[in-house]
């Protein structure tokens, strides 16, 4: 299985305006196909271009579930394996199309102690597209292990 | 759809409403974390390394924690037909857009937990959007469960249901048959 060891981070380790290390995706019709196969979302307006014009959109758009996985992903990779993430919420003000190329990026707003040995870190996050610029902002709370 | 549409009549029914406690079809399982995390081309083993898991910190391969109403719903197949408290929410249109989403994760999923949901309807308000003046939202609530009847994760969802162009014009111009007469 090929899979990506990730790193340790550590509550200390973390500053304020810190960036977060941010992935892009191209949105072919292949990650479309993988976007119904992953969310098991078949609501015609993600896969069917048709469907989705008689509705009065542009063409299909990608979904709640994927959207979501895109930003958890930023997220779960950047807290490591002792790391959680508390609170995401975002907002999809702007859709996500084919051929659209999406990229995922955050940054740290605050950081605090936290209970249990875990210090706490917000981070605004957003998913952003070549078409139209972040069409998802959103924001996170993380826990991270204290170094000692 | 003529007009005869009552808000104000549908949020005194709604609000408040609340599902029953239903679990998950299945236990939460390893092929669709594979699949979710194939999407966004997630290779974190943590999500996929059953031996990598086994000596982390969860002792079992976890889910990502955004998956936790899935493994707490039925799947699209075969379909279920129960009743569904955001489904049910009489509309004009019945076309969807979902919009804003916050989630509270408390407690990880792991393989073989058997997760279970309940959802209440928390708003219902009309307000326009570009493709249909009169769409409805509405703002639900869910709790999810374990099987230990820990509370795993709380999340609020908005979604909208609007109508087609052409049932828009429809009714606009049904209106205007009504204005002139």
């Amino acid at each position: 299985m090929t899979t990506t060891e990730i790193e340790q981070r550590y509550w200390e380790d973390v500053a304020e305006e810190e960036r977060l290390s941010g992935y892009s995706l191209e949105l072919t019709w292949t990650k479309m196909a993988e976007q119904v196969s992953g969310s098991q979302d078949f609501y015609a307006v993600h896969h069917d271009p048709d469907f989705a014009r008689e509705g009065g959109h542009e063409d299909i758009f990608y979904n709640t579930g994927f959207t979501r996985a895109a930003l958890c992903r930023l997220l779960t990779d950047w807290h490591g394996p002792q790391g959680w993430l508390r609170k995401l919420s975002f907002e999809m003000r702007k859709m996500h199309m084919p051929h659209d190329t999406i990229t995922v990026q955050g940054i740290v707003t605050a950081r605090r102690q936290g209970k249990g040995g875990m210090g706490e870190v917000d981070i605004d996050l957003w998913v952003e597209n070549d078409r139209v610029g972040i069409a998802t902002p959103a924001e996170a709370t993380v826990l991270l292990p204290r170094a000692s | 759809m003529s007009d005869d549409y009552d808000i104000e009549a549908v949020r005194k029914e709604w609000i408040g409403v609340k599902s029953e406690r239903r679990p998950g079809r299945y236990p939460v399982e390893y092929d669709p974390i594979r699949r979710h995390c194939q999407m966004v081309g997630d290779t974190n083993p943590l999500f996929l390394d059953p031996e990598y898991a086994a000596a982390g910190k969860w002792g079992e391969v976890v889910a990502p924690p955004v998956m936790v109403d899935y493994f707490a719903g039925n799947g699209a197949w075969p379909r279920v037909e129960e009743p569904d408290v955001t489904g049910g929410i009489p509309t004009r249109g019945n076309r969807a857009i979902n919009l804003n989403t916050a989630w509270e994760f408390l407690k990880p999923i792991k393989v073989g937990d058997r997760l279970s949901r309940q959802t209440e309807v928390v708003d219902v308000y009309e307000k326009a959007i570009r493709l249909d003046p009169k769409a409805v939202w509405t703002v639900t609530e869910s709790r999810i469960y374990n099987q230990d009847d820990e509370l795993v994760a709380v999340g609020r969802n908005t979604l909208l249901r609007h109508r087609t162009p052409e049932e828009v014009a429809a009714d606009s111009g049904s209106q205007q048959k009504e204005a002139a007469r």
